[in-house]
């Protein structure tokens, strides 16, 4: 009983590691020569900061057993308007801080505020605000993308430290600061304990509504910030860009362990969940797997690796 | 509907009728932990017998080796005077042992119809077709549920939206049209008003009079005596005592269940000073929709408990919502010595030194994804942090003394404070509830329901723990259904019916029945 426990706990925290092991070893000996190289190590990471990025963020909103699904979209609009506003000639630290930080948090607080105010379940308020972001982004851009903005920005953005990319260093540092409000602060445990019971964490005196209006803000920002990643990668605001990354995020976050029914979850997890991502795509990618098998083998990974954790979490 | 007929042995028969069960020297192992050591039960037809023990003593484990969901490590059941070493679940329900649980086993989203025949829906041919015959489930039911007195229950509304009593009636029908022998109830009447209590006795006393044998689990001393027969005291797995309830004393159960006297009342002792300024003045309190609580006004002073009694559905929770300012309110003041402190929000109460234990554990009191350390620390927690609960670090090693503190303090028994709440027993559960607002050292504190569903050591603990907090001169309220209960620990009770005190009586003088005569007056 007692070591079965203790399996159960060493799974929690080891398990999506081990996931990501197997994965690695598999894409190892199916292309032993090309798949393993530092460089294609690095570009794994780099491939899966954006996802990282996002999962990160949608980790709170499933925390306290909701969804975002708008976190596409959010990526989106704030990456467009960042590029408008460095357009418009503001200076790239002031569109950062505006369009990315400030429209991240700010779509973010839309979707805490609506989900306070009508008691509807985020899956619908997500939904919707998903479709309305995508709206404006077209309605400002006019279905067509931004280019054109500074150098600088692009090539800090896209630049190295050593040999590590700047995306992948911003986003393990933002998730190490993620770790820490989790594991560390009042609020986040405030978060964990919402996302268990909202009635008992209501009369426990924690304010269940300010709580939710954090979560989607964090969600928000997180997306806004991956919404800055992705201008600079693509050197252009795409509006449709993000069309369906809250799949890939919500994947991470599952695959990293987190429970559907809130309260159960990990940050490190959530990261190696966007590695799992990101290393399946680039070994179907390096192994010549065309798009469309690409996603269906995707999918079956995604399914498999969580029903492969249920199924350990169980024989507790 | 033939097998309703009574068996042969009438009410005369009872001291000289062969037991219909009788479990001789039963014992159950669990990988090695005896949970049964040699007990043994008779079960008689036309009696009561109540099987009495705290929680954890076996009663269960043994309940499902009669009903065969168990297998026994040792011992013999003897079934109509036929031996057995183990019971099957079929040669239990072919010898005509039901039981209907706590927890009730019926399906919400049917209707009661549906929930009566489920699984054995009676069909006839319509051109050929099979198709269900609600004519004749109509009429078996409306004849068996007739028999328990709900004539004119609506059968084919969902039973989740009947109170649940009447749940627990459709769950006995059901056992009734199988062919009923020995019906073994485990502790109908956890979640039932004393009128529910009463109508579900006489369905008993009916069934008795028919030959029906009864196993009656209980945590009630007061409703065991009023139902019983006979009875059986397990502790730690051992028989500790059985004969006739008549001739035993409370006292005497008591002693048997737990292996100590355990003390039955808890008034103040010291004389309380009723001209003082008072601890806590609740004034004119409303509830937003004005009806399930009117202008409610009271006070509590220094040393004193105040009682909650009334019928379920009374308003006494949403008036505690209320307090707590968990439920918004049209109107209402709440002076905490001398000062306002009427909370708009949970927050603030916790802020300004509320407590409120709520009715139910599972749903709005425990977090079940915190350890007990968790569950006892993040009130604090809230409390101390500003910014509405959510600025600053967690302290650890701060927070693990407190939880330390507490579990030691209400012996909560858990294999350390790191445990999952979730694996503990309801009682200590509750306690861990209780350690949680006792860490924030509140100056009023509310008890809703707050023995529900513990055992009798557990119980007498808990409400020590009023008492003590009523001496040092909190604000202490306390509701509960258990009349016993309010008896035992409250020194004014005041009755509730539709969204009001009808009365604040003198716990000293007031019995269950001026109680309840107050709760069922008619009031404008």
């Amino acid at each position: 009983m007692s070591q079965r426990l203790k399996l159960g706990k060493l799974w929690d925290i080891y398990g999506t590691l081990c996931i990501l092991l197997v994965i690695v070893v598999l894409f190892s000996a199916l292309s032993p020569t090309y798949f393993t190289r530092p460089e294609n190590i690095v570009q794994i990471f780099l491939q899966s900061s954006i996802t990282i990025m996002i999962a990160l963020g949608e980790f709170f909103p499933i925390l306290i057993a909701g969804i975002d699904l708008s976190v596409g979209s959010v990526l989106a609009l704030t990456g467009m308007i960042t590029a408008q506003l460095m357009v418009a000639g503001f200076d790239p630290t002031l569109a950062v801080l505006i369009g990315g930080v400030g429209g991240g948090l700010a779509l973010g607080a839309v979707n805490g505020l609506l989900v306070n105010f009508t008691g509807l379940h985020p899956f619908i308020i997500t939904l919707g605000t998903n479709a309305i972001f995508r709206g404006v982004t077209m309605i400002i851009s006019g279905a067509s993308p931004v280019f054109g903005f500074s150098y600088d920005f692009v090539n800090t953005v896209t630049g190295f430290v050593g040999f590590v990319p700047v995306p992948v260093i911003f986003a393990l540092s933002f998730a190490a600061v993620l770790w820490f409000f989790t594991a560390k602060t009042r609020l986040g445990r405030n978060i964990y304990a919402v996302g268990g019971n909202k009635e008992s964490a209501f009369y426990s005196g924690i304010d269940v509504k300010l709580h939710t209006l954090i979560v989607f803000m964090i969600s928000g920002l997180c997306a806004g910030l991956a919404g800055v990643l992705s201008i600079a990668r693509l050197g252009a605001a795409e509006p449709a860009a993000g069309t369906g990354f809250e799949t890939y995020a919500i994947a991470a976050v599952i695959i990293g362990g987190t429970s559907f029914f809130g309260g159960k979850g990990r940050i490190p997890s959530v990261v190696i969940g966007g590695l799992i991502i990101g290393t399946i795509n680039n070994g179907l990618n390096i192994l010549r797997v065309p798009t469309f098998y690409q996603l269906v083998v995707m999918g079956g990974l995604i399914i498999s690796a969580v029903a492969l954790d249920r199924l350990i979490a169980r024989m507790r | 509907m033939s097998n309703l007929a009574p068996n042969t042995a009438g009410p005369t028969g009872i001291e000289e009728a062969a037991p219909i069960v009788r479990m001789i020297g039963i014992e159950k192992h669990f990988n090695n932990v005896a949970v049964l050591k040699g007990v043994n039960l008779d079960i008689r037809p036309g009696e009561v017998h109540v099987l009495l023990g705290e929680n954890g003593a076996g009663k269960s484990t043994l309940m499902k080796i009669l009903t065969g969901i168990h297998e026994p490590t040792g011992g013999e059941i003897m079934l109509d005077g036929v031996s057995h070493s183990l019971v099957t679940p079929r040669e239990a329900s072919e010898a005509g042992i039901s039981i209907i649980y706590q927890e009730l086993s019926v399906i919400n989203e049917l209707s009661a119809l549906e929930n009566l025949f489920v699984g054995r829906l009676p069909v006839k041919r319509r051109l050929g077709v099979p198709v269900v015959d609600w004519k004749l489930m109509e009429d078996e039911a409306r004849s068996i549920i007739g028999r328990l007195g709900l004539g004119n229950l609506d059968l084919h509304k969902p039973v989740g939206e009947m109170p649940i009593a009447h749940r627990q009636i459709i769950e006995i029908a059901k056992s009734l049209m199988k062919n009923v022998r020995v019906l073994v109830m485990d502790e109908p009447t956890s979640s039932l008003t004393s009128v529910e209590t009463e109508r579900l006795f006489a369905l008993v006393r009916q069934l008795k009079a028919e030959g029906t044998a009864i196993l009656f689990i209980s945590h009630k001393l007061d409703e065991v005596r009023e139902i019983g027969d006979t009875f059986s005291v397990l502790k730690d797995g051992v028989s500790t005592g059985h004969g006739r309830i008549s001739e035993y004393t409370n006292d005497d159960l008591v002693r048997m269940m737990v292996g100590r006297v355990v003390k039955q009342r808890f008034l103040a002792e010291e004389p309380i000073d009723r001209t003082a300024v008072p601890v806590l003045k609740v004034e004119n309190v409303t509830s937003a929709d004005r009806k399930r609580v009117r202008d409610v006004s009271f006070e509590v002073h220094h040393g004193e408990v105040l009682g909650f009694a009334g019928l379920v559905g009374s308003g006494r929770t949403d008036l505690m919502n209320c307090l707590f300012g968990a439920e918004p309110r049209a109107a209402g003041k709440i002076v905490l010595n001398g000062k306002d402190i009427t909370p708009k929000n949970p927050v603030d109460a916790v802020k300004s030194g509320m407590a409120y234990l709520t009715e139910n554990r599972r749903q709005t009191g425990f977090t079940p994804n915190f350890t007990i350390e968790g569950n006892i620390a993040v009130t604090k927690s809230v409390k101390d942090a500003p910014f509405r609960g959510t600025w600053g670090l967690v302290d650890r090693k701060a927070e693990r003394v407190i939880a330390e503190e507490q579990r030691k303090q209400l012996s909560i028994r858990c294999a350390g404070i790191d445990q999952s709440i979730l694996e503990l027993s309801g009682g200590n559960q509750q306690k861990v509830l209780v350690g949680k607002w006792m860490s924030i050292a509140p100056s009023v504190i509310i008890f809703d329901e707050p023995t529900r569903g513990i055992d009798v050591g557990a119980k007498s603990q808990i409400h020590e723990i009023i008492r003590t907090l009523a001496a040092a001169g909190k604000a202490v309220i306390m509701v509960s259904s258990e009349l016993p209960e309010i008896l035992a620990v409250c020194d004014r009770v005041a009755v509730f019916r539709n969204g009001r005190i009808m009365d604040i009586l003198d716990g000293a003088t007031a019995t269950e029945e001026s109680i309840l005569s107050v709760a069922m007056r008619d009031g404008k």
